[in-house]
C-alpha cells in the first residue's frame, strides 16, 4: 500500500495535510477548471472504476450531490470498518508523521480552510478570509456556534494556541512551515484570527489553512500532557467524536450528533490495523472489513472481483523517479538525458504497474493547476541515446561498458529493500541501461539506512536511488531543488541530497525561480514561474522523472459520498458518507 | 531449592545487564538512526532537527545515554518511545495480555497435541500412524505460517464463514466468546509449526528410553505395563523436552511475529518488528530486557522442574 510513509515513499513533502490551499478562491479563480460531470463513472457495475479529473462544482460541503454510491436513498446509521495496514505513531495532529495518521484525524478534527475534492479551497473552520493586498497579512473569519467535542466554543484563542503549540521549541513540532512565516498574531474579536508576516509567502493559505486546529483547553495543559494524552485520546470538531484506541488493533469513533454542518450518517467507524496486505483482501472479503485505501497496484484484481466491493482510482501527487548524484559523470547534461532516453517508462508503468500510474516529466502532478502541459517526455530511444553518450565522447570498452579516459561508466542503483515493485522497476532500468554501455550494479537497504547519515547520498561513488516524493497540495518545490535545500552536512536537513557533492549546473536559475515562485501572489505569474522550472526539470534532468502513482481506493458498492482524492485527508467529507437502503 | 533459586535470579542481573549493554552498542551500530526520517522531511530546518535530538536525548555521548537508560531502569522506568511520544512501559504492557493469551493457547494445543502424537507415534513405532504423524510433523515444519495462515482464513473465514479471519475482537464486542473464535486461527497457526518439531522430540527420546536396562528390568520384575510407561519411561523421557519447552516458550513472548502480522493480532511481535522499523531504540531496548528476563526465568522454571521429574537432580 503505498502512501508517503511506506518504504517507497519517504515523507517527503510531508502529508497532503500541510499542504492546502492555493490561491485560487482568493483572486476568484474558481472557475479556473471547468466543471466535468463528477464521477458520474463511480456508480454501478462490478469492474468500474473512477478517475478523479480535475473538476470544480462550485458546491459547498454538504450539498446534495452524492458521488459514488449506486443510488437510491441513503439510510441513517451503520458501521464502516476501515481495514489500514498501518497504525498512527500517534494522533496528535503536530507530531504525527504518517499519512494515516493524518487521515484517522480528519474524523475527529478539522483546519481552518479545507481542499475540496478538486483541489479548490473552501472555507472549513473558518467561514472566510482575505489577504492583504501586500501579502502581508491573513485574516481569518472564524465560524460561530462551533463546539469542541468537549462542549466548550471554538473561538479564535485555539488558533492562537494551536500556533504557539506548532512554534514552542520544546515541543518538537514536525512541521512549522507556513506557521514559522508569522510575526504577530491578533484577535481583534472572538472570532478573528489576523496573521502578519514580514514577506510575502504564497504557500502561506496552504500551510497554515490546512493545518489541524487544536483545542485551547487541550492546548494550555502543557506541553507532556499535550504529546502524551492527547496523542492517544484527540478530539476535536470534527463530525466524528473519539471513543478508543486500543493499541495495534483498531480505533473507534461514533457520529457526532453536534456536528455543525449536522450529524453524520454513519453511525460508527471503526479503523482496523492489518499489517499485511493479503489479510485485508481477506477481511474485504469476508465483510469484516468495508474500506480499504492506498492498495497495492497488483491487488487491482483481486478487489476488482469482489461482488460488492467498488474499486476507485484516483491521481495521486506521488512521483517515483530516479534521483542522481549530482557527482563524477553524472554531472554531464548529455548523460543525464542519455539515461533518460533509455529508461522505458512506459513498459514500467504497462508491465509492473498494470497500467497503474502516469508517466512523468517534472514534479508538477498533472492534476496540478501549475502543471505544464506543454512537456513531451523523451521517447524510449536506446540510439538518441547511444548517440548523446558517443558525442560526449563515452565510447564502449571491451566489455561493452563505456569509457571516457580511463573511466568506466559505472554506478550504483539503490532501491529500498522489501519494496517488491522498486525492486523490479530497478531490474527492468538496469538492464535497459546496460544495452547502451552503462553498468548499473544494483543494491537494496531499509529505508531509515537509506535515509540516513550513512546512506548512498553521502558516499562519492556515482549512485542512482529510485523512490517516491510526496508533494503538498501548494506547487512550492524549494524543498526538492533549491540550494539551501542541501544539507551541510550528512546529519542536516534539507531535500535536495542529489547535489551535496555539486550544486546543479542550473542551481542558480532554479534557485531564482523557486524563490519568486513562493513570493509571487499572483496566481497567473506563479503558473508561470513553474511551467519554466518544469521546462528546465526535463532540459537539465536533475533526477529521471519515471511515473506518477494512482490511488486505489475499495469500498462498499452501496457505500454514498466516498469521493477520495489527492487533495485532501481520506476522511475529508466523512460527514457526507451513508449506506444507500 | 530456595537458595538455588535466589542464587540465580542473582546471577542473572548481571546477564541481563550485559544484555543490555550489547544490545545497546548493537543499536548505535546500525546505520541511519531514528531521526533520519525527520531530517529527509518536509523541510525541518536545522535547529527544528536539534531540538528534536535534544528532545529525544540523542545529543547526548552514547555513554551517558546508556547510564542514564540504565539508572531509569532500576526505576522501572524503560523511557519514552521517539515514535509514540509515550512510556515504553504503557506501550508494551498495552500489547503483553493479547501476547500471552495468544502464546498461551498456541503453545497449550501444541504441548497437548505434541505429547500424544510424539507418546502413541514411540509406542506404535512404525506403525501406520506413526507414519501419517511423521509426514504431517514434517510438513508442519516445512511449511511458511503466512501462507497456512491465509490458507486457514480462506477456508474457514471466507468460505465457510465460521470464524473471524483476523483482530482480537469483532467491533463493540469483548466477550469470552468472541475472544476464542478470534483466537482459533492463529492459535492453531501457532501451534502447527510447534507441534511438529516438539512431537519429534517426543518421539525420539521416548524411544530411546524405552530401549534402557531398567525399563527391562522393570518389564522383568513383572510391572503392569502402563505403569512402566507412565512411571518409567515417560517420566524420564520427558527432562530433556522440558528443556527445549523451556527455551521455546520465551523466545514465543516477543517471537510471534509472523503469526501476530497475518492475523493482525495486537501482540509484541509486531510491536517488535514496528520498533525495529522505526529505530524506535527504547522500546526495542525494552523489549530485548523483558524477553531477556523471559528467557532466563524459563530456563530456571526448566531446570527447577528437572528436580521434580528426577529425583536423582537435586539443587543446593
Amino acid at each position: 500500500m503505498g502512501t508517503a510513509t511506506q518504504p517507497g515513499i519517504p515523507a517527503g513533502e510531508q502529508s497532503r495535510v500541510w499542504s492546502r490551499r492555493r490561491f485560487l478562491t482568493l483572486i476568484g479563480a474558481t472557475a479556473a477548471v471547468s466543471a466535468s460531470g463528477i464521477l458520474a463513472a463511480c456508480g454501478g457495475g462490478s469492474n468500474e472504476t473512477s478517475q478523479t479529473t480535475p473538476t470544480a462544482s462550485g458546491d459547498q460541503p454538504g450539498g446534495a450531490a452524492t458521488p459514488g454510491g449506486s443510488g437510491g436513498e441513503s439510510v441513517q446509521g451503520g458501521t464502516l470498518t476501515y481495514v489500514t495496514n498501518e497504525e498512527p505513531d500517534t494522533l496528535n495532529p503536530y507530531l504525527t508523521q504518517l499519512v494515516v495518521g493524518f487521515d484517522i484525524l480528519s474524523l475527529f478534527m478539522e483546519s481552518l480552510l479545507e481542499a475540496d475534492d478538486t483541489g479548490q479551497y473552501g472555507p472549513r473552520l473558518a467561514e472566510a478570509y482575505e489577504a492583504a493586498p501586500d501579502g502581508l497579512s491573513y485574516t481569518f473569519k472564524l465560524r460561530t456556534g462551533v463546539k469542541w467535542h468537549d462542549g466548550s466554543d471554538f473561538t479564535a484563542q485555539d488558533v492562537i494556541e494551536s500556533y504557539n503549540m506548532i512554534m514552542n521549541p520544546d515541543f518538537g513540532a514536525f512541521n512549522q512551515q507556513g506557521w514559522e512565516q508569522i510575526t504577530e498574531a491578533e484577535t481583534p474579536d472572538d472570532h478573528t484570527v489576523v496573521f502578519k508576516l514580514d514577506r510575502v509567502f504564497a504557500p502561506f493559505i496552504a500551510n497554515v489553512g490546512g493545518t489541524y486546529i487544536a483545542p485551547a483547553s487541550a492546548l494550555t495543559k502543557g506541553i507532556q500532557s499535550f504529546k502524551e494524552e492527547f496523542g492517544r485520546q484527540p478530539y476535536g470538531t470534527g463530525p466524528y467524536t473519539f471513543v478508543e484506541w486500543v493499541s495495534g488493533d483498531h480505533v473507534t469513533a461514533n457520529a457526532n450528533p453536534d456536528y455543525w454542518q449536522g450529524a453524520p450518517k454513519l453511525e460508527q467507524i471503526v479503523c482496523k490495523f492489518v499489517p499485511n496486505s493479503n489479510t485485508i483482501a481477506v477481511q474485504l472479503k469476508s465483510g469484516e472489513g468495508d474500506l480499504a485505501a492506498y492498495v497495492d497496484a497488483q491487488q487491482y484484481d483481486t478487489f476488482v472481483a469482489m461482488e460488492d466491493k467498488r474499486v476507485i482510482e484516483t491521481d495521486s501527487q506521488a512521483w517515483y523517479h530516479l534521483d542522481l548524484k549530482n557527482i563524477d559523470f553524472l554531472m554531464e547534461k548529455p548523460v543525464r538525458q542519455a539515461l533518460d532516453f533509455a529508461t522505458p517508462k512506459q513498459e514500467i508503468i504497462d508491465k509492473i504497474l498494470k497500467g497503474h500510474a502516469t508517466i512523468s516529466v517534472a514534479d508538477i502532478a498533472p492534476i496540478s493547476w501549475a502543471y505544464n502541459p506543454n512537456i513531451e517526455p523523451r521517447p524510449y530511444d536506446l540510439e538518441q541515446a547511444k548517440k548523446l553518450l558517443d558525442d560526449a565522447g563515452w565510447k564502449p570498452g571491451p566489455d561493452g561498458i563505456r569509457q571516457k579516459d580511463g573511466k568506466r561508466m559505472q554506478l550504483e542503483l539503490w532501491g529500498i529493500a522489501g519494496d517488491q515493485q522498486g525492486q523490479q522497476i530497478l531490474q527492468v532500468i538496469a538492464a535497459s541501461w546496460k544495452q547502451i554501455g552503462v553498468q548499473a550494479d544494483l543494491k537494496f537497504q531499509d529505508i531509515r539506512t537509506l535515509w540516513g547519515p550513512e546512506g548512498y547520498q553521502f558516499t562519492e561513488t556515482p549512485t542512482a536511488c529510485g523512490f517516491s516524493w510526496f508533494n503538498g497540495n501548494d506547487p512550492d518545490n524549494t524543498f526538492y531543488w533549491h540550494s539551501s535545500q542541501i544539507p551541510d552536512s550528512p546529519t542536516g536537513s534539507g531535500g535536495n541530497l542529489p547535489a551535496y557533492f555539486n550544486p546543479y549546473d542550473m542551481q542558480d536559475q532554479i534557485d531564482e525561480l523557486t524563490e519568486r515562485g513562493v513570493s509571487t501572489i499572483d496566481q497567473e505569474e506563479r503558473k508561470q514561474i513553474y511551467w519554466q522550472i518544469q521546462e528546465l526539470l526535463h532540459e537539465y534532468v536533475p533526477v529521471i522523472f519515471i511515473y506518477w502513482n494512482k490511488l486505489i481506493f475499495v469500498c462498499p458498492k452501496n457505500l454514498q459520498g466516498f469521493n477520495p482524492n489527492a487533495f485532501t485527508p481520506l476522511f475529508y467529507n466523512v460527514h457526507e458518507w451513508a449506506y444507500s437502503a | 531449592m530456595l537458595r538455588y533459586t535466589v542464587r540465580r535470579l542473582l546471577g542473572a542481573v548481571p546477564l541481563i545487564i550485559g544484555i543490555s549493554l550489547i544490545s545497546f552498542l548493537f543499536m548505535q551500530l546500525a546505520p541511519g538512526g531514528p531521526d533520519a526520517m525527520f531530517a529527509r522531511s518536509g523541510r525541518m530546518s536545522d535547529e527544528q532537527l536539534a531540538a528534536i535530538r535534544r528532545n529525544m536525548g540523542l545529543d547526548q555521548p552514547v555513554p551517558v545515554q546508556y547510564l542514564h537508560w540504565l539508572k531509569n531502569l532500576l526505576k522501572g522506568d524503560l523511557g519514552t518511545s521517539y515514535v509514540q511520544n509515550r512510556p515504553v512501559t504503557t506501550v508494551i504492557l498495552e500489547r503483553l495480555p493479547s501476547t500471552l493469551i495468544l502464546v498461551g493457547a498456541g503453545l497449550s494445543i501444541a504441548l497437548v497435541l505434541a505429547l500424544a502424537f510424539g507418546v502413541l507415534a514411540a509406542v506404535r513405532q512404525y506403525s501406520l500412524f506413526d507414519h501419517i504423524v511423521s509426514a504431517i510433523s514434517f510438513f508442519g515444519l516445512a511449511m511458511p505460517v503466512f501462507w497456512f495462515g491465509l490458507m486457514l482464513q480462506l477456508l474457514f473465514g471466507v468460505r465457510l464463514g465460521w470464524l473471524p479471519t483476523a483482530g482480537m475482537h469483532a467491533t463493540g464486542e469483548t466477550g469470552l466468546l468472541d475472544l476464542l473464535k478470534h483466537l482459533a486461527l492463529p492459535a492453531f497457526t501457532l501451534a502447527v509449526g510447534t507441534i511438529a518439531g516438539w512431537s519429534r522430540y517426543v518421539r525420539s527420546s521416548l524411544l530411546e528410553v524405552i530401549h534402557k536396562d531398567y525399563i527391562r528390568t522393570a518389564r522383568a520384575k513383572g510391572v503392569r505395563e502402563r505403569t512402566i510407561f507412565l512411571r518409567h519411561a515417560l517420566r524420564n523421557a520427558l527432562i530433556p523436552f522440558v528443556t527445549v519447552v523451556g527455551i521455546d516458550i520465551p523466545l514465543y513472548a516477543v517471537g510471534a511475529v509472523v503469526t501476530e502480522t497475518v492475523f493482525a493480532w495486537p501482540g509484541m511481535g509486531r510491536l517488535f518488528y514496528d520498533s525495529l522499523a522505526s529505530r524506535d531504540y527504547p522500546v526495542q531496548m525494552g523489549i530485548l530486557v523483558l524477553s531477556s528476563v523471559a528467557i532466563i526465568l524459563g530456563n530456571l522454571i526448566a531446570d527447577l522442574i528437572y528436580a521434580l521429574l528426577d529425583p536423582r537432580i537435586t539443587y543446593d
